[in-house]
């Protein structure tokens, strides 16, 4: 119960602070309009979520592999149902970001945006594949394969393919960034930023834990067990 | 001595039971006939207890001298005859034979082939690609495809399924050769059958 | 002897296959007829522009990884569907059904490329400056393609939505590669050396390693179902 209070109060305080204080970006280096940065305490959240909910469910495929108990195929299955929804959370503030500051929607040669795109091909492939799929078991093993699968050629694509390749990236590193490649942000915006992050974090969570419960005693009530 | 042994066997499709609270021990030499009417769930606990099929609930286990084996020890001393799986039809019976043989890793020669050949009632027939065998034919290939492993234990789902009188008697034939060393399931719903088994489990719907 | 009997099991798999294939010629049809279908419709749509070597390159890559798409699931689905599957299964370790499925779609894609590559070069007037380079991309290129779709090949084929579902599911596996292989093409293409391109080749090599040894890890939690 007081989780659930925690995580309200957190979640107003962000959002209320994230329009009081002044904007992460100041005027100067920012390629448009400053305001529109304020997206920043939301949408990358939002991504680390996403990847966080992933690898989640990375990690209950394994342990079904191991053990051939579908619980841990619900709580896997449950964790990419999250994954999908922050990660179109995380496509439409960056669209919207996008749009603001370089003028339109979706632009294919940024290598995050296409991240995100593969990100969501995976997840809708891989409940396409779940609904292809009758007999239980053998709907859990797949998913849980291809979760592996995916997960390895997500590392390909995320941490090996950037650094062979000379990256185009309009994401707004300079703001954050310095020369030396460490993170600099105003203290306060880091403050806001650090609170999104446990928050969304937080929400995230509680949200997983309450459908797993959900998942796993409907699958009771069916008298599977 | 292969033993194996099913306890509290259990499988559900969603809400629907299919069978529960199976338990068998078998050992070689002892045999055993599954009876049920259509759709009692013979096929599937067959299934089961091959491995192909994970149970709900309850375990199979087969075990040699106390030692326990998993699915890939067992795989090589196990056949199985069923109506609802194929060999391969661009491919004549020798071919597939030989296939099978050498993925099997058992070693076959021309003498042990032509033997199998005639022991199905397929003697002359081996050059010949399997799509122009009739149903007939293609199952007693199915037995010629059994007996290279030299089997420990040997599941038939409806062993007479399109075959003729001649044919029947040669899978009591071969059941009789293999009898004493291994265990035998059948899954049947001829009465006629039970006769081939020493013990009988029946399932109702 | 032990070694020994394994080679020749998948030998003895690809050898069934290959035997399979020339009696019915299901998967060779499938990928060729595909590849020429659309080789001869980007040839009739450029008419009679000439692209750059770097777009030709990428246009090879397309025609290649479609026509794969087309017919590399094929060996899988065929013994689903004429009903052979479940007796391979009760035959032979996972392991060597693998190599020998694996084996069979690489030579399916020699095949393929040995029939495409003369073909561009009439068809399209686009040839590589570099043809060390362009082979060496092409053959690890074809490797890692067959390494990494055999498994996902033997999950479709248990699916019911066999063809759509393989491409979804393969495409954000294959993203890896097709990124290094298609650079590595165009540097061929536009007559760089192989210095140019160590990185792309060092992190095809890694993906052809890993993705090969994960499938064979996880092929048996596949194929016992």
């Amino acid at each position: 119960m007081i989780w659930k209070f925690l995580i309200y109060l957190s979640m107003t305080a962000v959002i209320i602070l994230a329009f009081v204080t002044t904007s992460p970006m100041s005027p100067a280096s920012a390629s448009g309009d400053s305001e529109v940065y304020r997206i920043f305490y939301f949408h990358v959240p939002q991504a680390w979520v996403a990847a966080i909910a992933f690898l989640i469910a990375v990690f209950f495929s394994v342990r079904f592999l191991q053990t051939k108990n579908i619980d841990y195929d619900i709580k896997a299955s449950t964790a990419c149902r999250l994954g999908l929804l922050f990660s179109i959370l995380a496509t439409i503030t960056g669209s919207i970001f996008a749009r603001m500051t370089w003028g339109e929607f979706w632009n294919w040669s940024e290598i995050r945006e296409v991240s995100i795109f593969i990100l969501l091909l995976i997840y809708g492939g891989y409940f396409t594949f779940r609904s292809a799929v009758s007999d239980e078991y053998t709907r859990a093993a797949f998913s849980a394969v291809m979760s592996i699968l995916f997960g390895v050629a997500g590392i390909f694509l995320i941490f090996i393919l950037p650094r062979v390749y000379p990256v185009f990236s309009l994401h707004p590193n300079d703001s954050i960034i310095d020369e030396s490649g460490v993170i600099t942000m105003g203290s306060t915006v880091a403050l806001i930023f650090a609170l999104s992050l446990v928050s969304f974090t937080a929400l995230f969570l509680w949200i997983y834990k309450i459908s797993v419960d959900i998942n796993l005693s409907a699958r009771y009530r069916a008298g599977e067990r | 001595m292969l033993k194996l042994e099913t306890k509290k066997l259990a499988k559900y499709f969603g809400r629907r039971k299919v069978f529960e609270n199976i338990d068998i021990c078998l050992r070689a030499g002892q045999s055993l006939a599954l009876v049920g009417c259509n759709g009692s769930g013979k096929t599937t606990l067959l299934k089961t207890i091959i491995g192909l099929i994970y149970p709900s609930k309850g375990e199979v286990t087969y075990s040699e001298n106390g030692q326990k084996l998993e699915f890939g020890q067992y795989r090589d001393s196990l056949s199985f005859v069923a109506p609802y799986f194929s060999l391969y039809e661009p491919l004549t019976a020798t071919e597939n034979l030989r296939f099978f043989a050498k993925v099997c890793g058992c070693k076959l020669m021309l003498e042990k082939l032509n033997e199998l050949l005639s022991q199905v009632g397929l003697d002359g027939r081996g050059d010949d690609s399997v799509s122009s065998y009739s149903t007939g034919m293609k199952q007693r290939l199915k037995y010629a495809v059994a007996l290279l492993k030299k089997p420990k234990i040997l599941l038939i789902d409806e062993p007479g399924t399109n075959l003729d009188e001649s044919g029947k008697e040669m899978v009591v034939n071969i059941l009789d050769s293999i009898r004493k060393e291994s265990i035998i399931i059948i899954a049947t719903n001829e009465p006629k059958e039970y006769e081939l088994a020493d013990g009988i489990c029946q399932l109702d719907s | 002897m032990e070694s020994v009997n394994w080679t020749a099991k998948v030998l003895a798999v690809t050898g069934k296959d290959i035997t399979s294939e020339f009696r019915t010629r299901f998967a060779v049809n499938a990928i060729v007829m595909f590849a020429l279908v659309t080789l001869t419709v980007v040839s009739f749509a450029l008419g009679v522009l000439s692209p750059s070597g770097e777009i030709m390159a990428a246009m090879f890559w397309i025609i290649l990884f479609f026509a794969a798409m087309s017919g590399l699931a094929q060996t899988f689905i065929k013994e689903e569907e004429s009903g052979t599957a479940l007796i391979l299964k009760l035959s032979c370790p996972g392991t060597i059904i693998f190599f020998g499925k694996f084996l069979f779609n690489l030579l399916l894609l020699i095949v393929l490329a040995v029939l495409i590559v003369p073909l561009f070069i009439v068809l399209l007037n686009s040839s590589a400056e570099n043809w060390a380079v362009f082979i060496i991309g092409l053959l690890l290129g074809i490797i890692g393609l067959a390494g990494a779709t055999t498994i996902i090949a033997a999950i479709v084929s248990k699916a019911s939505i066999k063809g759509a579902l393989f491409t979804v599911l393969s495409f954000p596996i294959l993203m890896p590669l097709l990124a290094a292989v298609i650079e590595i093409t165009k540097t061929a293409f536009i007559g760089g050396t192989f210095g140019d391109i160590s990185a792309p080749i060092q992190m095809l090599i890694a993906y052809d390693v890993v993705m090969i040894t994960l499938s064979v890890m996880l092929f048996d939690f596949v194929w016992r179902y």
